[in-house]
């Protein structure tokens, strides 16, 4: 067993915190404060293929293992959750599965272009009335000739202001009530398909989250992924390793929070002396820091049999239930050590506290989390 | 143009901090990385190469675990690393360390055109290896450069030196130590990182591939010997006085004779 990051994963991290620290932290207030997306930096990372992170180079990818992209998108959230946000979605569940299920001409027309940086991607499953219960699913596509007609809404579109190319789950009309569950790719320049305006989030202000409506948008038939009927293995397969991601978006958060926290404790003096010679205080960083570790050890784990081949169902869904909470709890405590400073803008912790709630949310809420884990434990 | 440059795999940290007993620095639990300087020097080399074509080596001496700095540098660009790695190099002092470095490349073929330094470290910081290697290999040697230009055959560089900008003719060979104002440092992309790790080798060399007899190389070829180390101790902040012109020289003036520093008499 090792529990050591490789030489490679080492240099994979500092890789990225270098660039992270010097480009992406000094954008994460304006971010927060605009909700704008700085495309200057984006292109940037695009140069240096954060959007193809485990895509294969012959795709124009970095080809990254798992656990070093679980790496990649720690580091960037540890100091800008809402573009860790925007590269964990972007690669985890809209680039991966074109690549997994695409066919060669779909890789070359859609997944070059994704693992490039020119088109970002997106995941649209949710709907109005399809949250958690994504079964309930109201998006259709009615085929007609060599194209499918797609009616419905999304809403809670991750990236949906910066996209090019959108993952549509719609279920294909058979017949009278039947209907096949299955992913459609449309790009946004597509008729029929329309942006709705940016939600106002409470976090991860910086990714332009919003609705996306499609009204008979047509698309060819070779836009549709795998074959109809197999969105719900798509959906499954993609949730599995997009958790991983969001797994390593909350330690990102986490490990950011109980940095600029220790460092504040570090220099604030009450009666006398650093408050960090407190108990309370030591409580505090002890208890971030352990549940940090042990939230890592959860995403490499299941990044491992990820790779590996292994099922990791029970797994992923552990990793990004338990470093979600770890992720809020480290920065509510952050807030707690900062005292009244971590209630201003004048400090980064708030910012954390806010970034770290929605992990708790999307991509299966904590509820759904434990649901998948008890269902997997019971049936063995 | 064949340029070789030298890096050294150096702990990260602001301040080292040392094992008094065993007179060496604690490298547990503290990350390595590429001496920031050696990061400038092959820099310039890629820009060089872009310019000029040519293939850069990348030599190091250290540990085994020097393979993860060279495998950077792979990273960034350079076409072939060579890690000179033996435990009779272990304890060497900067002039047995340019000594196995300067051997190695002699042994390159063809001799390169061009040799790279960092002109300092951030943990030894002597600044010798560069000119030492020069010396032994008897090429010209400039120091500091911060800019580099090649014009035909010649070398036509830039170095700030007290208050001073210098420019120098130098022909090539010749080996540079560079300061950071040379150029900044790009990113690395995470591709040619996952592919220098998995598609490019090292060559390893030991002291008995370069025709080294223990005796020249590590603790037993240095010339100097560590007979004592200490940490420094810290720096405690100064107080600040305040208060009129007059008071505050009286109590400096106070102060100083407190620490026999002036005579009361004068
Ligand atoms: C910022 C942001 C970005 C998002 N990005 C995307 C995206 O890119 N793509 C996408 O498709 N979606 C996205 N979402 C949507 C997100 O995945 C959903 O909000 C989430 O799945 C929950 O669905 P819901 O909001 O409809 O809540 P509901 O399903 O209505 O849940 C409400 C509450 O009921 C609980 N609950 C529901 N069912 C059960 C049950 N059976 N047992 C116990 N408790 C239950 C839930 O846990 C929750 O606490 C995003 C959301 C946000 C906020
Ligand atoms: C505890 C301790 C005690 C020491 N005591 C002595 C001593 O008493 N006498 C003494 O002479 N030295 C001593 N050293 C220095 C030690 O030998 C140096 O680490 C080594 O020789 C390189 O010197 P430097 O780091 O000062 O390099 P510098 O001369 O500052 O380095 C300049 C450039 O040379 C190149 N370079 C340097 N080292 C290497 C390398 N290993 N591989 C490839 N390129 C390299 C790099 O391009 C670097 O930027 C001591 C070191 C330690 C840690």
């Amino acid at each position: 067993m090792h529990l050591e990051p490789s030489m490679k994963q080492a240099v994979i991290r500092r890789t990225v915190r270098k660039f992270a620290e010097k480009r992406l932290a000094p954008a994460a207030i304006e971010m927060d404060r605009t909700g704008r997306f700085p495309w200057d930096i984006a292109k940037e990372m695009a140069g240096l293929q954060y959007f193809g992170l485990e895509i294969p180079a012959q795709y124009g990818g970095a080809g990254l293992d798992t656990i070093s992209y679980a790496i990649v998108i720690e580091e960037i959230s540890r100091v800008n959750a809402a573009m860790g946000l925007c590269v964990a979605v972007h690669n985890g569940v809209s680039a991966s599965p074109v690549y997994v299920f695409g066919t060669e001409k779909q890789r070359e027309l859609f997944l070059v272009p994704m693992a490039a940086g020119k088109k970002i991607g997106t995941f649209c499953l949710t709907e109005p009335n399809a949250g958690s219960d994504a079964s309930s699913l109201e998006t259709n596509a009615i085929r007609e000739g060599n194209e499918y007609i797609l009616n419905g809404n999304k809403v809670f579109v991750t990236n949906g202001g910066i996209s090019g190319i959108n993952l549509i789950f719609a279920g294909i009309q058979t017949g009278e009530k039947g209907k096949k569950f299955s992913v459609c790719i449309v790009e946004s320049e597509r008729e029929g398909l329309e942006k709705g305006p940016t939600e106002e989030l409470m976090g991860m202000r910086g990714n332009p989250v919003c609705p996306i409506a499609l009204h008979d948008c047509r698309i060819p038939l070779e836009n549709l992924l795998g074959g109809e009927g197999e969105g719900l293995k798509i959906a499954l397969t993609t949730l599995n390793g997009g958790r991983i991601g969001i797994a390593a978006q909350a330690l990102g958060i986490a490990q950011g929070s109980f940095d600029v926290s220790i460092k504040y404790a570090k220099e604030r003096n009450q009666f006398g002396r650093s408050i960090s010679e407190f108990g309370a205080i030591k409580d505090f960083l002890a208890d971030i820091a352990t549940r940090i570790e042990a939230a890592r050890l959860l995403i490499y784990r299941a990044s491992d049999m990820k790779d590996k081949g292994l099922n990791h169902v029970r797994e992923s869904a552990m990793a990004k239930v338990y470093a979600s909470e770890v992720a809020v709890a480290a920065a509510r405590m952050g807030v707690q050590i900062h005292g009244g400073y971590g209630y201003t803008k004048a400090y980064p912790i708030e910012r954390f506290y806010r970034d770290a709630k929605v992990c708790e949310i999307y991509e299966g809420t904590s509820e759904v989390q434990r649901m998948v884990i008890a269902k997997s434990l019971l049936n063995e | 143009m064949n340029i070789v440059v030298f890096i050294k795999q150096v702990p990260d940290v602001p301040n080292i901090r040392i094992d008094e007993q065993r007179m060496t620095i604690i490298r547990e639990g503290v990350e390595s990385i590429i001496n920031p300087l050696d990061c400038v020097a092959l820099q310039a080399a890629l820009e060089l190469r872009e310019r000029e074509g040519g293939r850069i080596t990348v030599l190091s001496m250290g540990p085994p675990q020097s393979e993860e700095a060279l495998r950077e540098a792979l990273a960034a660009g350079a076409d072939k690393a060579i890690l000179l790695t033996d435990s009779a190099f272990a304890g060497a002092d900067t002039l047995a360390t340019s000594h196995v470095l300067a051997r190695a490349v002699s042994k390159l073929r063809p001799f390169p055109d061009l040799l790279l330094c960092g002109m300092q470290t951030i943990d030894s910081d002597t600044g010798h290896v560069g000119p030492q290697i020069a010396e032994e290999l008897d090429l010209p040697q400039v120091c500091g450069v911060n800019e580099i230009h090649v014009d035909g055959d010649l070398l036509v560089l830039k170095r700030l030196s007290e208050g001073f900008l210098d420019t120098i003719r130098a022909p090539l060979p010749a080996l540079l130590t560079v300061s950071k104002e040379l150029c900044p440092v790009s990113d690395l992309s995470l591709g040619a990182v996952e592919a220098a790790f998995t598609q490019k080798d090292i060559i390893r060399w030991a002291a008995h591939d370069l025709g080294l007899h223990p005796d020249e190389v590590g603790l037993a070829g240095s010339a100097t010997h560590v007979r004592k180390l200490r940490q420094p101790a810290a720096r405690t902040g100064g107080r600040i006085v305040t208060g009129s012109p007059q008071s505050i020289v009286d109590a400096l003036i106070r102060k100083l004779e407190s620490m026999s520093i002036l005579d009361e008499e004068d």
